[in-house]
């Protein structure tokens, strides 16, 4: 047996001893910590008191435990064992470094020390200790328990404040305790209250609890313009209890008027405040749909003074369609808030799929949200968030810009078109066949000469009766052009859709244009006649609405179109583009004027003939009064109240009868910044005139009560006799 | 002839009747003893001198030095003679004197005083006027050195409220409402001079009070009495060639502030809306006070209104629009300069105050003028201005927009006045919220042109308990009621009676014969310590400093004691007595004489 085996295995028992020892002294001082925890602060103080008490113990014991080490035991034996010699050291000793006689000992106590358990060195449990801490705990725990709470149980009564003058007979208020319990969805706990002031929510329960010396027979509470409230006598004390709806003022009255008037007291409502919703993500209100995206989440947060409820309602509304068809679908969803009540997070999660949301939408999301008020909640709506998923056919446009895309610049892709045309022509002449060439170009120039025919109009009898389609419209632009080319079937679709309409409003409107509008020609740069179709032109023809200087313009550009379509008839598209692109230029001139251009708008009076005023007939014209009543100031009492409580002109030492000042305050409460607090330092005064401070502070009251009537001017002040001459003698300016 | 001659004479006769009587006296006696003849004839003129003396002392020329006087605030460690008045510290050393006037009688002479510590108090000013006073002012302590509370402000009106602080640059000064809230704060400039701003409401007397700050230390606070009262509603006549909203805003706020206003609005072709209409002569303009009259009215109707002006009306000159040029060389030749340039351009108006402040501007709504909505917008309405200002050499400015430029002047034409008006379309201001601003603006124009009236004369010069205040403008024996309701009695001299209040706060004064009584205030006696003290300081500096040539007049002959004269006069006469009374040196008692 080694040295190390032997001390562990007479060294364990007594470690396990000291160790169970210190824990049965600390488990009782822990559930006294963790209950006292519980109690100040709830279950999670609990838990951690417990923790880090248990630490602590485990901590201990283990120091504890490890004193009990080889010169302990050395100790021990030497002192419990006889039979050890005083030489229990050499039970440990290295039996190599030993003379012979220390080895023949050290055999002998390795023979000898088996006599005994080694249980029988452990120390003894510490009881009276283990005792003191059990006793310790369990008062800790029952001072937990039964310790009273605020609020609850009999109330504590403090002394009255009121310093009446006692009277001797008469009750007097002596002690008073107000307990105020707010709803229960407040969360707030019950609270006492030693003044007879308080704050509390409204809707709580206002419990008075008071006493008077020597007894009363019929106290009172009397709030200030409302019925009075008895008191039930419960022992010694008297207990009232009424709901609070309102701020109220009020007065205890011990001996129904027969003592003196008692101080007001005020209780104050506080009114619950609606949540408050914001959005958190995303930050702007409109959001567009990201590539590959299908579904979106939009977190909000919504606060509130005591609560918001856990569920709230997500308004989800769709726009589906383009242009004027569009359809509205409109549903609620349920969603359920993380976080405290206070500060609870919603983010739902909408899936487009779900929802039926597709490209070319809009869908807004409102968050609704209500408190946990009772009985009625309040409701809330939050911001709305807008989702948008652009459509993918068209590009994005507003307003002006998409106006000015739909009538006008149709002809200007146009004459682009033919330029383009016209060099993809010239690019494939190689390739193609003599006679193909030609008749391709001269169907470019037949594209040339309506657009020609479209200009024309605007200039007004140039035009060479109506447009014919293109023979091959259909087939030419095919490969090299693209957008514009479905820009272009885009319109005639819309158009044919719409055509019914247009008629039909057009004949609504009630102005006669000699028959229905001018069918124009389908086909190419066609969407341009909407103005035709939809609006009514009072001008006799489009040209009218350009100024003269366009007009040239465009007349220039025509030119060079009809040079254009020459050549492009011809066969030349070569000798043709000059003309086509100085035909560009002269349009984009043009579209630069048209956008600041307003015919119809722009005001170009006639100069005033002034020999023609006033010639118009003028039978039941006549000069006449106009009345005017004015506004009357509607703050006499509060005025001549305040003049009476000052010192300066029109003040009154004595009494002052306040009697009006009471009923202008009652009827004008809604005005007054604090009503309550004016009410207050009006009974102050009525019972106590010769108080000083009173009159002061209803003085100071009154400052803010008053209306501040129109600015009127002082007047200056007559000049006597010499300052009167001066005047004469320096005269004045004259005109 | 004078006194002392007279009296002279009379002594030497009286001295020949006396040693011609000796003589015989002398003579007729049975022992005559010549040595007592000679010393009673040598001491009976020595006798007469003295006495001649006694009456008329002869003339010292005192070379007395410059009086060292202290005050209060005097250091305890001056040293060397001087007279303590009853301010100064008990130094110990020193001659105690109830006033500077004592102190002047118990040094015959003294020509020159020299004044240590703060300076003299309002007692000793008079005597001081007679000497001269060498003064070293010290500075100031920090606090208010000067508030010039507006004298009278009318119901409703805005006040401002001027003043400087002493040692205090850069302070927050802050003026608190009756009601004790903060109605402006400004910070004081680098020489401590402030500006603060506030709004009156009914009639009454009124204390504000002037909080002074340093940082967050709160360095003095003062009340400012401010007395509110009602004038004679002014008779207003509106012309205007046109309706306009202008005019309708214009009559809505003299109707609502309780003028009698009557509006004529031309609406052309001889068709008139407004008021029954009235004839434009000068009898018909004798019976307002005030008018406002646009440019286009004002040229067709310019003689009667100046000639009404001239007789005292007051003359609000308004455009309607840009001027043309003739408009313009007629009000220049009234005297308003308008230079600039022509057109309209944008007036600049005031940032809109924070809502805690503008409140306490403002009072109570009613239901059809709800308090809220009297606030002003964040945004602020577009108002024009003519690009002509109307200052002028012989214009008084009036109003300034915020951005310092000058939007009214006035002039006087005879006894009345004529004020210009440059901003156009101010009724934007009443939709908006700033229905004060249109108001003040208004009402300030009123002030400065209307015709004068009758009313009370505010007593302007600060008051503090303990200390004589001196009422003026009093004909007959007036009456100050102090704050508790006990009387005083004035008795005028020269139209001013000298008051002591012994209590703060407001008193009145009721002269005989007038129904209106004037309030004042009168500060605490430890109120405004070191406006006081600059009062004080202020008057110290204007009394005579010592000149060069005071050295030379310095020998100026002053009567001389009498005292020892009289004494002199006392022992020759005794001496006199004993001679001709004492046995001494006589033989015999002659039986004969008995």
């Amino acid at each position: 047996m080694s040295a190390n085996n032997l001390l562990a295995r007479w060294t364990a028992p007594a470690k396990y001893r000291v160790m169970a020892d210190s824990l049965a002294l600390a488990v009782p001082l822990v559930v006294g910590l963790a209950a006292i925890g519980w109690r100040l602060s709830g279950i999670i103080a609990a838990v951690a008191a417990t923790m880090i008490a248990a630490a602590i113990a485990l901590f201990a014991a283990r120091y504890r435990a490890r004193r009990y080490d080889q010169a302990w035991l050395v100790h021990t034996l030497d002192r419990e064992r006889p039979d050890m010699e005083d030489s229990a050291n050499l039970l440990f000793a290295d039996p190599a470094l030993l003379g012979p006689l220390e080895r023949l000992q050290q055999a002998r106590l390795l023979g000898r020390i088996d006599r005994d358990s080694p249980d029988s060195l452990r120390p003894d449990w510490s009881r009276r200790l283990i005792l003191l801490a059990g006793i310790m705990g369990l008062i800790a725990v029952g001072l937990a328990l039964f310790w009273p709470r605020p609020g609850h149980g009999p109330p504590t009564l403090a002394p009255s404040t009121e310093a009446l003058p006692a009277t001797p007979g008469i009750p007097r208020l002596t002690a008073q305790n107000l307990r105020i319990i707010p709803p229960a969805y407040t969360g707030l706990p019950p609270r006492d209250s030693a003044s007879l002031d308080a704050r509390a929510p409204v809707g709580s329960r206002i419990e008075w609890t008071l006493r008077f010396d020597p007894q009363a027979t019929v106290p009172a509470i009397l709030p200030v313009g409302g019925a009075h409230i008895t008191l039930r006598r419960d022992g010694p004390n008297w207990i009232a209890s009424r709901p609070l709806d309102a701020s109220f003022l009020y007065r205890v009255d011990p001996a129904s008027g027969r003592g003196p008037t008692p101080p007001l007291h005020r209780v104050d409502a506080i009114a619950d405040s609606p949540p408050q919703v914001r959005a958190i993500s995303p930050a702007a209100s409109l959001t567009m749909v990201q590539a590959g995206q299908r579904n979106w989440t939009p977190v909000f947060a919504a606060t509130d003074d005591y609560g918001v409820a856990a569920t709230a309602r997500l308004r989800v509304t769709l726009a589906i369609g383009e242009g004027e068809n569009v359809t509205f679908s409109e549903r609620e969803i349920a969603v359920s808030g993380s976080g405290p009540p206070r500060d609870r997070r919603f983010s739902p999660r909408l899936d487009f799929g779900a929802l039926g949301f597709s490209a070319g939408g809009d869908m807004v999301v409102q968050l609704i949200v209500r408190d946990m008020r009772q009985p009625a909640a309040q409701e809330v709506r939050g911001p709305s968030l807008i989702l948008r998923w652009p459509s993918s056919r068209q590009p994005e446009s507003s307003g002006l810009e998409g106006m000015v895309n739909i009538t006008l610049p149709a002809y200007f892709r146009s004459q682009r078109q033919i330029i383009i045309d016209a060099e993809a022509l010239l690019k494939q002449k190689r390739r193609l066949a003599a006679d193909r060439y030609l008749a391709r170009s001269a169907s470019i120039g037949s594209d040339q000469r309506i657009l020609r025919g479209r200009y024309s109009q605007f200039l007004g009898g140039e035009e060479e009766g109506e447009p014919e389609p293109p023979p091959n419209h259909g087939e030419q632009h095919s490969d090299d052009d693209g957008h514009d080319h479905d820009q272009g079937h885009d319109h005639d679709h819309d158009h044919d859709h719409d055509h019914d309409d247009g008629h039909d409003q057009g004949h609504d409107h009630g102005h006669d244009h000699g028959g229905a509008p001018r069918r124009p020609a389908p086909g190419f740069g066609a969407p341009e006649d909407v103005l035709a179709d939809f609006g009514h032109a009072h001008d006799d023809s489009p040209a009218s609405s350009l100024d003269p200087e366009t007009r040239a313009i465009l007349k220039k550009a025509v030119d060079e179109m009809w040079q254009s379509e020459v050549q492009l008839r011809q066969g030349h598209p070569d000798l043709a583009l000059p003309f086509a692109y100085r035909a560009l230029r002269f349009i984009k001139e043009v579209q630069q004027a048209t956008r600041i251009f307003l015919s119809r708008v722009g005001p170009e009076l006639p100069p005033i003939d002034p020999s023609r005023r006033m010639t118009g007939k003028r039978e039941g014209l006549a000069s006449r009064v106009l009345a005017i009543s004015p506004v009357e100031g509607r703050d006499g009492p509060a005025a001549a109240a305040w003049r009476a409580l000052g010192d300066g002109p029109g003040a009154i030492r004595g009494p002052i009868a306040l009697d009006a000042l009471d009923r202008w305050a009652r009827g004008q409460s809604a005005h007054l910044p604090d009503p309550l607090a004016l009410s207050g330092a009006i009974d102050a005064v009525r019972r106590d005139p010769a108080c000083l401070p009173c009159r002061v502070k209803l003085r100071a009251l009154l400052w803010t009560a008053m209306e501040r009537p129109p600015a009127q001017p002082a007047r200056r002040r007559p000049a006597d006799a010499g300052g009167a001459r001066y005047l004469g003698a320096i005269g004045g300016g004259k005109p | 002839m004078t006194a002392a001659w007279m009296t002279a004479i009379l002594l030497g006769v009286a001295m020949i009747v006396a040693g011609v009587r000796l003589i015989l006296w002398h003579r007729s006696a049975s022992a005559p003893s010549p040595r007592r003849l000679i010393a009673l004839l040598l001491l009976q003129p020595v006798c007469g001198i003295l006495l001649f003396l006694t009456l008329f002392p002869p003339a010292t020329t005192m070379s007395s030095g410059a009086l060292r006087i202290a005050t209060r605030g005097t250091s305890r460690l001056a040293a060397g003679p001087m007279v303590l008045l009853p301010e100064a510290p008990d130094i110990g050393a020193g001659e105690h004197v109830p006033d500077l006037a004592t102190a002047l009688r118990r040094h015959p002479g003294t020509s020159e005083i020299i004044v240590l510590g703060d300076g003299l108090p309002p007692r000793d000013m008079e005597a001081a006027r007679g000497v001269a006073v060498r003064f070293e002012p010290r500075p100031l302590r920090q606090g208010i050195s000067h508030v010039a509370p507006p004298t009278l402000v009318a119901p409703g009106s805005s006040f401002s409220l001027g003043g400087q602080l002493s040692a205090l640059p850069r302070a927050t000064v802050e003026l608190l409402d009756p009601a004790g809230q903060v109605t402006d704060s400004v910070q004081a400039d680098a020489d401590g001079r402030f500006a603060l701003t506030g709004t009156a409401r009914a009639a009454g007397a009124v204390l504000f009070t002037l909080r002074v700050r340093d940082g967050r230390r709160t360095v003095e606070q003062a009340n400012v009495p401010l007395l509110v009262a009602d004038s004679p509603a002014p008779r207003l006549l509106i012309l205007s060639a046109a309706p306009n909203a202008e005019v309708k805003y214009l009559r809505r706020w003299a109707a609502d502030a309780g003028f009698a206003v009557t509006t004529q609005m031309s609406a052309g072709g001889g068709i008139a809306l407004g008021d029954a209409p009235i004839a434009m002569d000068g009898a018909t303009l004798r019976r307002f006070d005030a008018a406002i009259v646009d440019d286009r009215s004002w040229a067709a109707r310019r003689g009667v209104l100046m000639d009404a002006a001239r007789n005292g009306l007051g003359l609000i000159l308004h455009p309607s629009g840009p001027i043309d040029a003739s408009t313009r060389g007629q009000w220049q030749a009234l005297g308003f300069g308008l230079t600039g340039k022509g057109g309209l351009v944008p007036l600049a108006l005031p940032k809109p105050l924070a809502p805690t402040i503008a409140r306490t501007r403002q009072g109570i709504g009613s239901d059809d003028r709800p308090a809220d909505l009297a606030l002003p917008d964040e945004t602020l309405p577009e108002i024009s201005r003519l690009g002509l200002t109307p200052e002028g050499q012989s214009a008084v400015p009036l109003l300034r927009d915020a951005g310092g430029v000058t939007l009214a002047a006035w002039r006087a034409v005879g006894s009345g006045r004529v004020a210009l008006f440059t901003g156009i379309d101010s009724y934007a201001l009443t939709l908006t919220g700033h229905r004060g601003l249109h108001g003040d603006w208004w009402s300030a124009m009123l002030a400065a042109v209307a015709r004068p009236a009758p009313g009370m004369t505010p007593i302007t010069t600060p008051g503090w308990a303990g200390e004589r205040m001196i009422l003026c403008g009093l004909t007959a024996p007036a009456e100050v009621e102090r704050p508790d309701g006990r009387m005083a009695n004035l008795l005028p001299v020269a139209g001013c009676g000298a008051f002591w209040p012994d209590q703060t706060g407001w008193h009145q004064l009721r002269r005989a014969g007038d129904g209106q009584a004037t309030p004042f205030y009168v500060q605490a006696a430890n109120a405004l310590p070191v406006m006081r003290a600059a009062r004080d300081r202020d008057a110290m500096l204007m009394l005579r400093p010592p000149a060069s040539g005071d050295k030379a007049a310095r020998g100026k002959s002053v009567p001389g004691s009498p005292w020892p004269f009289a004494i002199g006069w006392l022992l020759a006469s005794a001496l006199l007595w004993w001679l001709e009374r004492a046995r001494v040196g006589r033989a015999a008692a002659p039986q004969s004489a008995r």
